[in-house]
């Protein structure tokens, strides 16, 4: 058999049928489901009498538009209300297990999942969500699809999918004190640009990918589809199996050693050849901030908002310049003199219990800057509960944050937490796209420890200063 | 397939699907609602300018970031007959197939097409002509079982013909 990379091994281990000409039908392990883009989805099960294929291989929680400002009054938003309360009947309705808004395991669907240890290596994962990449930091398959394919998954359990190309991105040595994944997939990106990856999975390897948490290795997949990817994924090691170690749904005794025996060959072969190979140097990696309106607009915290006028191709100089003008932002401003007048710490990238405890080492002792309201939404009710007994909420609440119930919340603008036209963000999120926080929101994306640190100064600045 | 026509409205790479369809907007399941903010984020006067049938031409990795499928299907709603890209997010596009919206791979068309510009295109064969210009542009063909999605309206039309032809066999 030729070498094969751990896109190959997955994707061979769920073919259900190949025949030449149509792509490949794949069985899918998992399927995560949340409240905004399944509605149409059961709709259309219901329209012609089908049922789930795999209930328990379906699990739901909502996320996208629930309240975070508190859980013991009825939420007064009526579109998210009627969301919500579709995805409890059609659970219901066709036996899928459900963390509600007031479950304890109710959270973000790419942060729970993992918690849980349902995401699990070699698995086909997919949800009605792009950053289902996240976790392919377990060495999974996981891609995001839209509801058409929501339902049929939900009908089938299967999917027809042309295989997508593999590609290595190589983080090579250690990086700096200070610096996190959130700084390598954001300096990727810059490097790669949005549509740098478009067509192919992204394997992570190289030292600094190892060295990484499973929490920080979820930040980098998580944002493979900034960069354009299908997918991201990360070869399972000893930091994969630890993590999953006692999980609830984990395998327990013997299962867990055997189910790590075989998570161990998901590994490419040495010899596997990729379609293209990038490579960075992890020592060069600075704290990355943002400046424009996709997450390829990144500069590092030391250098400058930049020029247009210096950009050649036009069409580039044409998206930087739209792109500042939007932004408020003059070319040659210091990245460190842009001031923020809101801080959000949360996401599925960047809201899990390692996240906040960086950004609270920061505020600790700390007040929140006067011009600056900032708040915090752990990523999951666990998370929150977690960081809670660790007494972190306490950290921010003292510093001046909100601390809030868990959610997608600012990440996305489908819930009252938005921003104003014109208000400027420094967030831990994934998309810095026009309007993505509200209507004229201009959004910084960045780690949560500079998020914390720019909260606290009321403008960008240089975490490694701050050590 | 039918050949669309009509005018083109132009836009840059990297449109995203946050501007094509803002998540304020996400919850619409009426397309004709949906259709209202189309483009909300990106061009304010879009639904007021185009006439059913145009096209849009727009740069590279277009429909990049979420997943959203009303991100097509507003566009579908709007009028608008189809778009050109360089390339589209993968996503987006098997969205569009999966919900028979035409979609067309083009770098040579983004480039010298021009707002404004009458274009028509057979979808059975991705010409585009450029009715302006007299130029002609040939899109990537879509793979057979994408343009049998397309022709049956959309995935789950596609999924109960491939069921009932092989309970048949």
């Amino acid at each position: 058999m030729p070498a094969q990379t751990m896109l190959d091994k997955i994707w061979d281990a769920h073919l259900v049928r190949q025949s030449d000409g149509d792509p490949d039908i794949l069985y899918i392990d998992m399927h995560y489901v949340h409240e905004v883009t399944s509605p149409q989805a059961f709709d259309g099960l219901r329209l012609h009498d089908r049922p789930v294929r795999r209930p328990d291989r379906t699990l739901a929680t909502m996320d996208h538009n629930v309240p975070t400002w508190t859980r013991s009054r009825p939420s007064t938003d009526e579109i998210a209300v009627a969301q919500m309360d579709a995805l409890a009947r059609n659970c219901a309705e066709f036996g899928i297990s459900l963390y509600d808004l007031h479950h304890v395991r109710q959270g973000i669907v790419h942060v729970i999942g993992p918690d849980l240890g349902i995401t699990q290596p070699g698995m086909t994962i997919v949800c009605g969500d792009s950053h289902t990449s996240t976790h392919g930091a377990f060495g999974s398959l996981a891609f995001g699809i839209g509801t058409s394919e929501v339902e049929h998954v939900l009908a089938t359990q299967c999917l027809r999918q042309t295989k997508p190309r593999a590609m290595e991105v190589r983080v090579e040595g250690a990086t700096a004190p200070g610096i996190t994944a959130k700084d390598i997939i954001l300096s990727i990106i810059g490097a790669i640009g949005v549509d740098g990856a478009v067509g192919h999975v992204i394997e992570y390897r190289g030292e600094a990918i190892e060295r990484l948490s499973m929490e920080g290795r979820m930040t980098v997949c998580n944002m493979s589809i900034e960069a354009g990817a299908r997918a991201g994924m990360i070869a399972p090691d000893e930091t994969t199996f630890e993590y999953l170690r006692g999980r609830p749904h984990a395998p327990k005794g013997t299962d867990f050693d055997d189910a790590v025996a075989r998570w161990k060959v998901l590994a490419g072969d040495a010899d596997a050849r990729f379609d293209r190979t990038v490579t960075l140097d992890a020592a060069a990696i600075a704290p990355h901030v943002t400046w424009g309106t996709n997450p390829g607009m990144v500069a590092p915290v030391d250098g400058y908002v930049p020029d247009p006028s210096d950009i050649t191709a036009e069409v580039d100089r044409q998206s930087a310049t739209r792109a500042l003008e939007y932004m408020g932002l003059e070319p040659g401003t210091a990245i460190e003199e842009i001031a923020v007048d809101r801080v959000f710490i949360g996401s599925c990238t960047n809201a899990r219990l390692d996240d906040l405890r960086s950004a609270a080492g920061v505020v600790r002792g700390r007040r929140v800057h006067p011009g600056v309201r900032a708040m915090v939404v752990p990523g999951s009710t666990l998370v929150k509960q977690q960081a809670e007994a660790e007494g972190l909420d306490q950290v921010f609440r003292e510093a001046g944050f909100d601390w809030r119930e868990a959610g997608c919340s600012m990440c996305l603008g489908m819930n009252p937490d938005i921003l104003q036209p014109g208000e400027r963000c420094a967030s831990t999120s994934n998309r810095n796209f026009e309007g993505r926080q509200g209507k004229g929101g201009r959004t910084h994306l960045v780690s949560p420890p500079m998020a914390a640190a720019a909260a606290v100064a009321g403008h960008f600045v240089d975490i490694r200063d701050w050590a | 397939m039918e050949k669309l026509r009509g005018r083109v409205w132009k836009y840059g790479p990297n449109i995203n699907t946050d501007v094509i369809i803002p998540g304020r907007y996400c919850h619409i399941t009426d397309p004709k609602e949906l259709a209202r903010y189309c483009m909300a984020d990106l061009d304010t006067e879009f639904i007021k300018k185009i006439k059913p049938g145009d096209i849009v031409v727009a740069g590279g990795n277009f429909g990049c970031g979420s997943s959203r499928e009303v991100a097509p299907l507003s566009i579908k709603a709007s009028g608008i007959g189809g778009v050109v890209a360089p390339s589209f997010a993968r996503i987006f596009y098997r969205n569009a197939i999966n919900i028979g919206f035409p979609i067309f791979e083009s770098a040579a068309a983004y480039e010298q097409i021009d707002e404004g510009d009458e274009v028509e295109i057979d979808p059975d064969t991705g010409t585009i002509h450029d009715l302006t210009k007299g130029t002609e542009y040939k899109a990537a063909a879509f793979p057979e079982f994408l343009q049998t999605i397309m022709s049956r309206g959309g995935l789950r039309g596609y999924a109960e013909e491939e069921l009932a032809r092989q309970s048949a066999s």
